[in-house]
This record gives C-alpha cells, sequence and structure tokens, in this order.
C-alpha cells in the first residue's frame, strides 16, 4: 500500500485502462480481438506495491470495467484473483521483472481472467440443449434466450481466449516494464 | 311490263354474284364479332402520321408517378396504422438520428459500438441501428452524449428475422463471431446459400423488412431445426456512421 498511500496520482492511471478498451485500436489485434488491457496494467502495479493495494484496486478497476459492459457477468472475480496472485510476488521482484516473467504471468492471469468470464457465461446463460427427442419443434422462448451457449463458448470463445491471451502476453514486457519504470521514477521515496 | 333496254339478268351471272355477296357478308360478320378490330387497326395505320406526340405521353407517365406516391403514402401510413394496432415496431425513416461511431468494440467478449448521441438527441435503449447495408444491432444503453449499441454478432442479440424468399421465420442470434447464426422455427425452410435475410414483419423489436445479411450456408440436418450461417451486409469493421430510428 506504500505506493498508493504516498502517491495515489499514480493509481488514477487505472483510468487509462476502460479508456484504452474504448479506444480499441484497430492495428493492435489478434485475429479481431484487442488484449486485455486491465491484466496489463494490474500485474505491474501487483508487483510495486503488494497484495492489499492491488486487491484495492482491482476492485476498483473491475467496477470501472463493468460499467462498459452489460449483463450480470463482471470482471471483478478475475481480477480480484489475479492481484490475490500477483501481490505476494512482490517479494520476489527483481526476478519477476524479467520480460520473460512478465510476458509468462500475463500469459497465465489472461487466461485465468477470461476463464471466470467464460465461467460466469456458463452459470447465467446455462439453459437446457435445444435438441430433444420429445421436442418435435424449436421453442421459441428458449431459442430467445441471450448468452454465451456452451457451444458458443467452445468454438468463439476459445478462439477469443487464446488470442488475447497470446497477445497479451507478447505486449506484457514492453508495457509492464515502461509502467515499472515510470513508477519506480514517479516515486522519489523508492526502495526498489 | 319489262323494260325494253335492261336486260334481265341471267341464271349465269346470279351464280357468279353469289359468292361475292356470300364474303361480303362474311366479311361484315368477322368484323363485327372482333368489335370492329380491322376497322380500328386500319384506322391506327392510316392516322398513325396525325397521334398526339410524346408530351402528352409524359403527362401521363408523370401523373402515373404521383399517383403511384399518393398511394404509396396511404399505404404507408395504413401500414403504420395496423402495425400499432398490433402492438410491432414501425420504420420511420424521417426520425431516425445520424450518430459517428466513437469506438468500436467488435472481437471481445461484448461486441459493441458506442456513438457519439445520446438521450439529449432522442437516443433511447431499443432502439434499432442502421449502417449502410442494414440493420447491425440494437442501443443497449444510453447516456447524455453517447450510446452503447450491442450489435448482431454480440452473444446477447436476438432479433426476429425471416428469408426473403421463402418468408420462412427464425431468429438471428450472435454466436460471437462475425457471422451469427439464424435458427429457423421451421423444420423445413427451403432456404438456400445467397438468400437474402430481412428483418421479420412479426418482430416487436425491429421495423420490419431491413436488410440484414445474406446467408452463408445451411445446415439442414440440425437439431431440433436448420440452422445458417449469415453474412451481415452492413461492414460492422468499417462502418463510421449509423442512423438510430426512433418510432
Amino acid at each position: 500500500m506504500e505506493l498508493l498511500t504516498r502517491q495515489p496520482v499514480l493509481a488514477a492511471s487505472l483510468l487509462l485502462v476502460p479508456l484504452l478498451g474504448l479506444a480499441a485500436p484497430a492495428w493492435l489485434t489478434l485475429a479481431g480481438v484487442p488484449p486485455c488491457w486491465p491484466v496489463l496494467w494490474l500485474l505491474p502495479w501487483a508487483l510495486v506495491d503488494g497484495r492489499r493495494s492491488a486487491l484495492l484496486l482491482a476492485l476498483v478497476l473491475g467496477l470501472l470495467m463493468d460499467s462498459q459492459t452489460p449483463g450480470l457477468v463482471s470482471w471483478i472475480p478475475g481480477l480480484l484473483l489475479l492481484a490475490r496472485w500477483w501481490g505476494p510476488l512482490r517479494g520476489r521482484r527483481p526476478a519477476i521483472e524479467r520480460p520473460l516473467s512478465l510476458g509468462l504471468l500475463a500469459l497465465g492471469g489472461t487466461a485465468l481472467l477470461n476463464l471466470t468470464l467464460m465461467l460466469q457465461w456458463l452459470a447465467w446463460g446455462w439453459r437446457s440443449p435445444l435438441a430433444g427427442a420429445d421436442r418435435p419443434a424449436p421453442d421459441p422462448g428458449q431459442l430467445a434466450q441471450p448468452g454465451w451457449t456452451w457451444q458458443d463458448l467452445t468454438t468463439a470463445g476459445m478462439h477469443l481466449l487464446f488470442a488475447q491471451t497470446l497477445l497479451t502476453a507478447l505486449l506484457a514486457p514492453l508495457v509492464c516494464s515502461l509502467l515499472l519504470l515510470l513508477w519506480k521514477r514517479a516515486d522519489p521515496d523508492w526502495r526498489g | 311490263m319489262p323494260v325494253p333496254w335492261r336486260r334481265p339478268p341471267t341464271s349465269r351471272g346470279r351464280q357468279r354474284r353469289w359468292p361475292l355477296l356470300l364474303a361480303l357478308i362474311l366479311l361484315l360478320l368477322v368484323v363485327r364479332l372482333s368489335k370492329g378490330a380491322l376497322l380500328n387497326d386500319a384506322y391506327a395505320l392510316l392516322s398513325r402520321p396525325f397521334w398526339p406526340g410524346p408530351a402528352q405521353s409524359d403527362w401521363l407517365r408523370s401523373a402515373r408517378r404521383a399517383e403511384d406516391q399518393a398511394r404509396l403514402q396511404v399505404l404507408t401510413s395504413d401500414n403504420d396504422r395496423l402495425r400499432q394496432l398490433l402492438g410491432l415496431q414501425r420504420a420511420n425513416a424521417d426520425l431516425a438520428v445520424s450518430a459517428p461511431v466513437i469506438s468500436r468494440q467488435s472481437g471481445g467478449w461484448w461486441q459493441q459500438l458506442v456513438i457519439g448521441k445520446g438521450a439529449l438527441a432522442g437516443v433511447r435503449a431499443g432502439q434499432p441501428v442502421l449502417a449502410p447495408g442494414g440493420l447491425i444491432g440494437l442501443v443497449a444503453s444510453v447516456t447524455p452524449a453517447t450510446a452503447t449499441i450491442t450489435l448482431l454478432t454480440d452473444p446477447s442479440s436476438r432479433v426476429g428475422v425471416w428469408v426473403n424468399r421463402t418468408r420462412s421465420q427464425g431468429l438471428l442470434s450472435g454466436v460471437g463471431s462475425a457471422r451469427p447464426l439464424l435458427r429457423f422455427l421451421d423444420k423445413d425452410p427451403e432456404a438456400r446459400p445467397g438468400d437474402l435475410v430481412v428483418t421479420s414483419p412479426a418482430s416487436t423489436l425491429v421495423p420490419p423488412n431491413f436488410p440484414v445479411g445474406v446467408i452463408q450456408s445451411v445446415d439442414a440436418n440440425a437439431d431440433p431445426a436448420p440452422v445458417a450461417v449469415v453474412q451481415l451486409i452492413a461492414p460492422v469493421q468499417a462502418v463510421d456512421w449509423v442512423q438510430v430510428l426512433r418510432p
């Protein structure tokens, strides 16, 4: 929490995350899928400021991201899990801050975050199979239920997960290293 | 008393006149039964140089156009009135709001656009959104200055459509990819690749008969009813301006 209490202005940089999501530059996509900006911000913050600060700002970031999307599916559980995972790594920072480590952490983090979203889609949108021997014709009411189906998740959903995970992992060494450097320089009492 | 200077008709001359008389009677009969066709055609042929010029033809054509316009207006208003009675959506292009696309998120878990017009411009949640080419989605939420559009490709999108050629009803369902899935309500929709998909007149969400997409492939063996992959006509990746239809 030291950086958050000493330099709360730095935490305001998390406002850039939903703005970058809105900007969604078309040239920064892989197979049409953008990177996971929350992961690229939360990873260096957790490495710099530890678990409690990361948990708090993961909650704030999750609320901001949820305000951009309709429905009940939330970013918050996944981001809290990531903060809980990455916060304790602060003690081993010199080794973790290597580009390969940052890339691998972003890879695992993005996959985990996307899996929490997929689980929520399944939980909220669960429905019985459309086909059945006792159904001579499709039930329009059942067809009209919105949301990701199991089939959608295993096709388009997996495509999205793999593309976003790979792209975020590729960008993490660059973006996370840059953010770590900026935050270290912005804090005069840095003891890193 | 016989006239001295006139010879009485011989039987041979009478025989020569009979066929002529018969032919004349037959001709008159044909003219009578054909309602003067021969006479009229002959008259048309002879009077062609004196027919009215093209100006009158243009007047007739413009009168026909005006009549068609008037009939179209009457039918449109009648259609609107009936759709209002049935509680269905109406289309009124005059009330459309043009808005720029300021954010495009068509490749993530949520496939949506953000446009630069909101509640202050009269945009409301649920209103259909058109791009060049046809329908692209519905307004999901509004702020005073912006509105979020849920695209037809988003898995939360469900729109009633039908195949224009066969009138087969179905639900266009986003599946997270660039091509939504048309789930037919009939067992035998008789749809085939290349068929145009338009919004259904039975829909309560969108106005009728707006083009949506073209069927790319059909899975006739899908259970419980056939499904088709639809290629949207409107280029969602490239569209910069959209129109929000207000009821």
